[in-house]
């Protein structure tokens, strides 16, 4: 790590902090108070950095959806409709929140607090820049996976406490998905320290600055398998089967009104762009630029990459139509998981045989990154057709087109598939 | 000191949720209180820079053993969701204290030296490096125990 | 493991059931075992009001049975009271009423195809896209009759008055660019891999079933069955122009999505036909206000977006209809609905509704 620079320079926010620290060592302070407001600053910008964008967010969703669909979106409340974050909150502060009468009273109470603080954990270990990580853990891949985890009970919970059997079947289902999805995505999240060969998010970054290589270029393959994961994890369209309104069993939040149903959005939207961080940290380089970071703050770079990412799942909620709840399981044990254990080992075949053979990085990476872009395609196409996705049935198709009246061209379905 | 203070509230959070597991009348309080012991002992093991247990054991018990339980909740009858008294409260208090007895004098009587020269910085490479060498066979083993209970189940679930 | 059946009410609130309509679904796990239709909640009880007003008085009700599809509400009704009454209508009023009838299917497909893709879960995309198109169709019939929705354009012997000048252009200018839309459409709609699992295989109705429950429209011909009065018993300007008749293959969701898209192509197929061929004239036969059509009883049909639209009027000679009685296309078309849904999840259930496309005005009258 380089030496502490002078703490005006913004490139690096770490040394504003690492000035005030030095100065409170100076004054005398004892070294538990250096170590408390270290800690203290942190969180605090973490919090407010994650309640700050989920306000923006909350305007840049609707009204990028709204411009994905022909129309406007909010543009009454404040210029360009920038205060309807404003007013939403107001308005979900404002309602009653009813407790029902059978509902488990200590649970009820507890569920919501309990799904937003794993959604704010789990930022902790991201590094923003190179002093700017609150927690850079030796475990941090597998912390992102531990704490993510946490949150599926609570999803129960707040199922079981709302006595409304609707409720309770669509937290079982949630949870049902939601732990399908979780192996898939720690398989993916997996092949990663595998490549890099160490967990610590600062250590990934780092290897990515000094080959000058993202790892979305040598594991593509993961990071596909974690994006549609991920966008499951946190409830997002195409599969927000928890909140949908055309299916008949209510989700789980149903009961829940005011700022507790204000939460479960709250932990929806953190747990999103912990999602999009964990994808710009492993994959898409953190926040180094291939040395634009020598002039562009660190920060900036990672944030506009988390919000990159973070777009694409607002892109994909407006154009995609839902999957059923049975399909998507489907999708997960039978397509993603076997493809997501061929990439693990993958991934440890190509480290042994770099190690083995000691080749340098210019000629071996390059080789990786088509082979693995190609084997991506391959893998995907052909799982597909091996699986019978593909099938003639399964294929877009178009009407017969007839002038004459009165024959009859119905064929069940049973024997196109012979056919 | 602050490590002292840190000891002092995570057993209090561990062993007062383990007694809420046993003591509280409705069952998915039962395992909420489950998930808080859960948490505990994963702060202790970070208390001890054991990182990698920590995250395994919020991983792996917080994260899946939790919803285990959902599943045996859901699956139960509802008359049996009770955790009230049974007649096997007094079998299961003496078993109890006899555990604690054995555990206590365990603890009293063994030599509770440093059992490693250097602290290990990185635990995560050091486990895997054992599990792999010199503990192969019983990883193996757990996992052919993992697939032999995935493959009960689907055949337990199956309709002919 | 066996559980116990689950009652589940789907409707008359609700977001997907297309109107106030109610399904009871028996439930047993996952799987749907039996589902009661219940109907009636927009009962408005036009049938014996129309007893009571003149002819023309009530032309304004066939707008409202099928409050989507009203300009060929009002066709089936006229067609039937001039079969009743021997009444010619000039060939100019036929080609407006082949415009008016065409443009009006293009719009409730629209709609129908929208609300179909949302009950599948695309949070109102592409229900958007075609509202747009909806929107343009709505503005030549504002600019043609003065509403929107409930447009009591036509009249017994014709059409109520000619179009406006700027009619025509407009609508030349809407049918050249129609063709790109509904490409766009079925790049975004029919080539989706997600569409397609939604739909495929869901909701079957078999061809032999199709037609034993006496379905008509686009549900008849997704099932496989070639049936279109407007080529088995041609009215206003059809057996002078050239059509296609888009037909399914294996009677599911997909199918009769795919049915309606293709029949909004050739709709617009019908219209630039139209447009070359109308010529010019009165639009309306001089009809009594006091209307009285000697008594006897006639049945006028035609295929409005749903299905068979039938309209049988009795006359006893005097101002009002003796009987007034409406073939609800909605109504006839969603009795198969218990047998489609059996063994379906309740998801599914919701997309099946969405693809018979009820307009509940027409099911409840």
């Amino acid at each position: 790590m380089r030496p502490l620079a002078p703490w005006w320079d913004i490139r690096d926010l770490g040394n504003a902090v690492g000035a005030l620290l030095e100065w409170l060592a100076d004054v005398g302070a004892p070294s538990w108070l250096t170590y408390v407001v270290s800690s203290l600053v942190g969180m605090l910008a973490l919090l407010g950095w994650a309640l700050g964008s989920q306000l923006f967010f909350i305007w840049a969703e609707r009204r990028l959806i709204a411009r994905m669909q022909v129309r406007l979106g909010p543009n009454r409340a404040g210029p360009f409709g920038l205060l309807q974050p404003i007013a939403d909150a107001l308005k979900v502060l404002a309602k009653e929140m009813v407790t029902p009468r059978g509902a488990d009273r200590i649970l009820f109470w507890l569920a919501p607090i309990a799904v937003v603080v794993p959604a704010i954990t789990v930022l902790a270990v991201f590094p923003f820049g190179e002093r700017m990580v609150l927690a850079d853990l030796n475990v941090g891949v597998l912390y992102l996976a531990a704490i993510s985890s946490t949150a599926i009970f609570f999803v129960f919970v707040a199922g079981w406490s709302s006595s409304n059997k609707y409720s309770l079947l669509g937290a079982m289902r949630s949870v049902a998905m939601l732990i399908s999805y979780e192996v898939v995505q720690v398989l993916a999240l997996l092949s990663v320290p595998i490549f890099v060969g160490s967990m610590r998010l600062g250590d990934i970054v780092a290897w990515q600055r000094d080959y000058n290589a993202w790892l979305v270029f040598l594991q593509p393959l993961a990071l596909l398998g974690f994006i549609i994961a991920s966008a499951v994890e946190v409830n997002r369209t195409p599969t927000d089967i928890a909140e949908a309104e055309s299916e008949i069993v209510a989700g789980y939040h149903t009961e829940y009104g005011g700022i507790r149903w204000g939460m479960f959005q709250l932990a929806e939207y953190i747990a999103g762009f912990a999602v999009a961080a964990v994808m710009a940290t492993l994959w898409l380089g953190g926040w180094t630029l291939w040395g634009l970071e020598e002039w562009v703050p660190g920060w900036v770079i990672f944030l506009a990459k988390v919000y990159g990412a973070f777009f694409l799942f607002i892109w994909l909620r407006g154009t995609l139509p839902r999957l059923r709840i049975d399909q998507l399981m489907g999708f997960a044990w039978k397509f993603l998981l076997p493809l997501m254990l061929l990439n693990t080992l993958l991934a440890g075949l190509e480290v042994l045989v770099w190690r083995e053979t000691g080749a340098p990085a210019a000629v071996v990476l390059p080789a990786f990154a088509l082979g693995n872009l190609a084997l991506t395609g391959g893998l995907v196409v052909g799982w597909a057709v091996l699986l019978g996705q593909l099938r003639p049935e399964r294929r877009p198709a178009r009407p017969l087109l007839v002038r004459e009246l009165g024959a009859i061209y119905y064929r069940p379905l049973e024997e196109a598939r012979e056919a | 000191m602050g490590a002292v203070a840190a000891f002092w509230v995570l057993s209090t959070i561990t062993v007062g949720s383990a007694l809420a597991v046993a003591l509280v009348r409705d069952l998915v309080r039962a395992v909420v209180a489950l998930v808080g012991s859960f948490l505990g002992v994963a702060g202790l093991f970070v208390l001890l820079s054991a990182d990698f247990l920590a995250v395994a054991q919020v991983l792996i018990y917080a994260g899946a053993i939790s919803v285990l339980m959902v599943f045996v909740i859901a699956l139960t009858p509802r008359g049996a969701r009770d955790n009230s008294e049974t007649a096997m409260r007094w079998p299961a208090l003496a078993l109890a204290g006899a555990m604690t007895g054995l555990m206590t004098t365990v603890a009293l009587v063994a030599h509770w030296g440093p059992q490693v020269k250097e602290g290990l910085t990185e635990t995560a490479a050091a486990i895997g490096e054992a599990l792999l060498s010199r503990y192969v066979l019983p990883f193996e083993v757990a996992s052919v125990v993992l697939l032999a209970a995935m493959l009960g189940a689907i055949v337990l679930v199956r309709e002919e | 493991m066996t559980g116990e059946p689950l009652v589940v009410n789907v409707g008359p609130q609700h977001p997907s059931t297309h109107g106030v309509f109610r399904m009871k679904l028996t439930l047993d796990g996952e799987r749907i075992v039996d589902c009661e239709m219940i109907m009636g909640y927009l009962h408005r009880s036009m049938e014996k009001l129309a007893e009571e007003r003149s002819w023309t008085q009530n032309i304004p009700f066939t707008d409202r049975t099928d409050y989507l599809a009203a300009m060929t509400g009002n066709l089936a009704y006229c067609l039937a009271v001039e079969k009743l009454a021997s009444i010619e209508v000039p060939p100019r009023a036929h080609f407006i009423r082949t415009i008016m009838a065409e443009l009006q299917r293009i719009a409730s497909h629209c709609m129908a195809i929208g609300t179909f893709v949302n009950d599948c879960g695309a949070w109102h995309t592409p229900l958007m896209y075609m509202l747009r198109e909806r929107e343009k169709v709505l503005d030549l019939f504002e600019l043609a009759c003065g509403a929107r929705l409930t447009t009591n354009y036509m009249r017994i012997g014709g059409v109520a008055r000619d179009l406006p000048p700027e009619f025509l252009p407009r609508l030349r200018a809407f049918v050249q660019e129609m063709p790109q839309r509904i490409r766009e459409y079925e790049e975004l709609l029919v080539e989706n891999e997600i569409i397609v699992a939604r739909a495929r295989g869901i909701g079957v109705l078999p061809a032999d079933k199709a037609i034993a429950y006496s379905v008509s429209g686009p549900m008849l011909r997704g099932s496989g069955v070639a049936w279109d009065i407007r080529k088995a018993d041609p009215y206003a300007a059809y057996d002078r122009v050239e059509f296609d008749i888009p037909v399914g293959t294996h009677g599911d969701c997909y199918d009769r999505f795919l049915v309606r898209l293709a029949e909004m192509r050739q709709s617009v197929r019908i219209l630039e036909q139209a447009l070359d061929m109308i010529p010019p004239g009165p639009v309306q036969t001089p009809v009594p206000l006091a209307l009285r059509p000697p008594p006897g009883e006639a049945y006028g049909r035609i295929e409005s977006p749903r299905g068979e639209l039938g309209f049988y009027v009795v006359s006893d000679g005097g101002p009002s209809p003796f009987r007034f009685h409406i073939r609800p296309p909605s109504l006839i078309n969603l009795t198969p609905l218990p047998e489609m849904v059996r063994g379906l999840t309740v998801a599914d259930a919701i997309i099946t509704l969405g693809s018979v496309d009820i307009v509940v005005g027409e099911v409840d009258r």
